[in-house]
């Protein structure tokens, strides 16, 4: 019997002792912690050594150069300089042309197709299938379409219109076309889904409410939808400027950067450094700084839009 | 035997094979040492790789003391493996690099030195290859890497289309081409290239395929070449804008722009599309087309791209060669010597003919001569398969060709003149081999 009690009683204490530690949160959390560790934090920090070195590794010395790759970055008599900065631009082009229309579009079309039409599920399939197609079979779609020769496109504008074939891939500013209207009818589906998803937890009896007061359907979608959509409207453009950012398949397959690299994405530019050039500090470096500007948009895109999004619900 | 040319190199190898030859193999085997396994990776990873299979496993069948594992994987992560692989002394025994990554990797100490002792034993004999093709892979007075795949940049020629405009001749010099262009040449209300009257904005048939692209800027690198200019100079700097490549890619623009005989702003499928239809005389481009025109069973031939430049006979071409990388310190003299012997097999004329299937062009002139290719479209360039020539021999190859190629398509396109064209590519490209040279220091 005398040692019946502490058998009872310890591990009790043991069992309280370690839940009070406050260890436990953590110990689930160390699988993916590991993870995170190894894949993410790892390789930043791998990456920013790289760029302050001159690095090859085939090369006997990797001497350490400081921040000359970052200084390069502003010194425009260097083709990195220009390069860089040029296909910074053409990235943020891309963002703001495409952006409101992929946010505008895909609402569009989600008002369109939650009402009870016929036909419905098979309009909802076909905005959203293009979605499931690889970037190289959308990009060689587009670029046959928008072809200068033999695109459908022109063959539109000259043997219905009567209008001269305009070379879209080869010139500049126009080569940003098949880009954008290629993106857009590829990813619209993927947007429209998460709109049609938040348009099925709006209550109908708001819009019941807003009848019985005799609001037509603008002032419903003005008060009710817009604001009751803030959430996903605010989750739904953050996503796609980051997708937007990380532009590179699409401009690779149809334009291949050009002409002149006026449609050449930062990535695409970052890659041509690191694997063509083989300078792999000045692309790391130059990674870092596309990673500061997207991470500075971000936040203040939170800022401004989750803002927004509480003062609107 | 009966392939290798007769000549005194014939004596060698029959010493070398005295008691090596293995029972089913048709050239003898250098390599009598101990049982060795050697790793090949390569990046022929579509149709061509089960040909290569196949000749992996005609060659372990053949060498009972040499098993070679290959192991196909896309180019480009070969490109972006090998460095850390060699720094990590965990390199393939054997590995392909192509023309355009070659020197790169050579400069950068990833590959290791063929010595002349080294190739002799192995019965690899330079002048079995087509000389611009081994030099490929050669720098800075040494060689590298064996030929073992190569493509090359031809003219296409529709002989339907020809005959309908009275072109009789395949062209092969400047005046012939521009001739034959412009009786290709045709309006949409019938006047031909030259005439009184004749609307080039609107054609029906034209002379020649010109496009915007990389494949497309080739034929100004043939152009180029024949005029005695080219891409770098002896100290390896870009040169594409000395007064002999601006005169040569003249005319090529002009074909264009003075001439009409060329569309302008095309691209290469819109050209491809127009020559399978029949509505374009010549078209140069890759030599890998050739099976596409076949299958169509179009009436076309396949010609070396004629003499635009004044002074010798060039084409653009790619090339793939079989390296031995890097290895660490203590690495198996004996799988070296089997590795060179799996080197001199495979480029061998009997097993370079098998390889000809997956689509390459022969690697030396004994097996352009074989009966296979008699008739074939293809054999129309075979004679001067010796006149081709790979952008090569220097170590920034991605510096110097991104600039060229932009130069070709502002050019071609109008939107610079030639020679300012030129010299913006140039001063790029420069600027980008300034920063690259630090890397080799």
């Amino acid at each position: 019997m005398s040692l019946s009690l502490p058998r009872e009683n310890v591990p009790p204490r043991r069992r309280r002792s370690f839940e009070n530690s406050g260890l436990t949160p953590y110990l689930y959390l160390l699988p993916f912690m590991l993870l995170f560790l190894v894949f993410v934090v790892y390789p930043v920090g791998y990456g920013f050594f790289v760029s302050l070195h001159r690095w090859d590794l085939l090369a006997e010395t990797r001497p350490f150069v400081g921040l000359e790759y970052y200084r390069n970055l502003f010194d425009f008599s260097t083709p990195q300089a220009q390069f860089f900065w040029n296909s910074m631009l053409n990235t943020g082009f891309f963002t703001v042309v495409s952006v409101p229309l992929l946010v505008a579009v895909s609402l569009g079309l989600a008002l369109l197709l939650y009402r009870p039409i016929f036909g419905r599920s098979f309009f909802r399939a076909v905005f959203f299938l293009p979605g499931i197609l690889t970037v190289s079979v959308m990009g060689i779609l587009w670029r046959w379409m928008f072809d200068n020769q033999i695109g459908l496109v022109n063959a539109v504008r000259t043997d219905l219109l009567g209008m001269q074939p305009l070379p879209f891939l080869s010139t500049e500013g126009l080569a940003w076309v098949p880009i954008v209207v290629g993106t857009l009818w590829w990813t619209i589906g993927f947007n429209m889904t998460l709109y049609l998803a938040a348009l099925g937890n709006i209550s109908q009896s708001l819009y019941e409410a807003a009848e019985i007061d005799g609001a037509t359907a603008w002032p419903k979608f003005r008060f009710i939808t817009w604001p009751l959509l803030g959430p996903v409207t605010l989750f739904v453009f953050v996503t796609t400027v980051l997708a937007s950012f990380q532009l590179f398949g699409q401009t690779l397959v149809i334009t291949n950067g050009g002409p002149n690299r006026t449609t050449q994405s930062a990535i695409q530019y970052i890659t041509e450094e690191a694997f063509t050039n083989n300078q792999f500090a000045s692309a790391s470096a130059m990674s870092f700084m596309f990673g500061l500007a997207m991470l500075i948009f971000t936040v203040l895109q939170f800022r401004i839009m989750a803002r927004d999004a509480r003062e609107g619900t | 035997m009966k392939r290798i040319p007769a000549s005194g190199r014939l004596a060698l190898l029959t010493l070398l094979a005295l008691g090596s030859a293995g029972a089913q193999s048709s050239t003898p085997s250098a390599y009598t040492g101990p049982k060795v396994q050697l790793t090949f990776l390569h990046g022929f990873t579509g149709a061509d790789r089960p040909v290569m299979e196949r000749l992996i496993q005609q060659f372990n069948a053949a060498h009972p003391n040499i098993q070679v594992r290959g192991q196909a994987q896309p180019w480009g992560t070969t490109w972006q493996q090998l460095p850390s692989l060699v720094a990590s002394g965990r390199a393939p025994d054997v590995v392909v690099i192509n023309e355009d990554q070659i020197t790169n990797f050579i400069a950068r100490g990833a590959v290791s030195p063929l010595t002349d002792a080294e190739m002799r034993a192995a019965g690899i004999d330079k002048s079995r290859y087509y000389g611009p093709l081994f030099q490929t892979a050669n720098y800075e007075g040494k060689s590298y890497g064996v030929p073992i795949s190569s493509v090359a940049y031809v003219m296409f020629y529709n002989k339907d289309l020809m005959q309908k405009s009275g072109v009789t001749k395949v062209p092969t010099t400047r005046a012939e081409l521009l001739r034959a262009a412009q009786q290709c040449t045709t309006d949409t209300s019938g006047k031909k290239a030259g005439q009184a009257g004749f609307n080039k904005a609107n054609l029906s048939t034209w002379g020649m395929s010109l496009y915007n692209n990389w494949v497309g800027s080739r034929l100004a690198y043939a152009a180029i070449l024949q005029n005695g200019g080219s891409l770098v100079d002896k100290s390896l700097n870009a040169s594409f804008n000395t007064p002999q490549a601006v005169e040569a890619v003249q005319f090529l623009v002009d074909l264009v722009q003075k001439h009409g005989v060329a569309r302008a702003n095309s691209t290469e499928e819109a050209e491809l599309a127009a020559f399978s239809q029949g509505k374009v005389c010549f078209f140069p481009s890759g030599q890998w087309y050739t099976d596409r025109f076949e299958q169509q069973k179009m009436n076309f031939g396949v010609a070396f791209v004629p003499r635009i430049g004044s002074q010798k006979d060039a084409a653009w071409g790619g090339s793939s060669h079989l390296t031995l990388p890097r290895q660490r310190a203590g690495y198996d003299a004996n799988k070296r010597r089997a590795s060179l012997e799996f080197m001199n097999w495979m480029t061998a004329p009997a097993q370079n003919l098998t390889w000809t299937e997956a689509g390459s062009l022969p690697v030396s002139p004994v097996v352009a001569r074989d009966k296979k290719f008699e008739g074939r479209p293809i054999a129309g360039v075979f004679e001067k398969l010796g006149s081709i020539y790979a952008t090569s021999g220097f170590p920034w190859g991605g510096q110097v060709l991104a600039p060229f190629d932009n130069a070709w398509a502002n050019a071609y396109s109008g939107k610079q003149g030639v020679k300012a064209a030129l010299d913006a590519g140039v001063s790029e490209a420069n600027k980008q081999i300034t920063q690259a040279r630090k890397s080799f220091q």
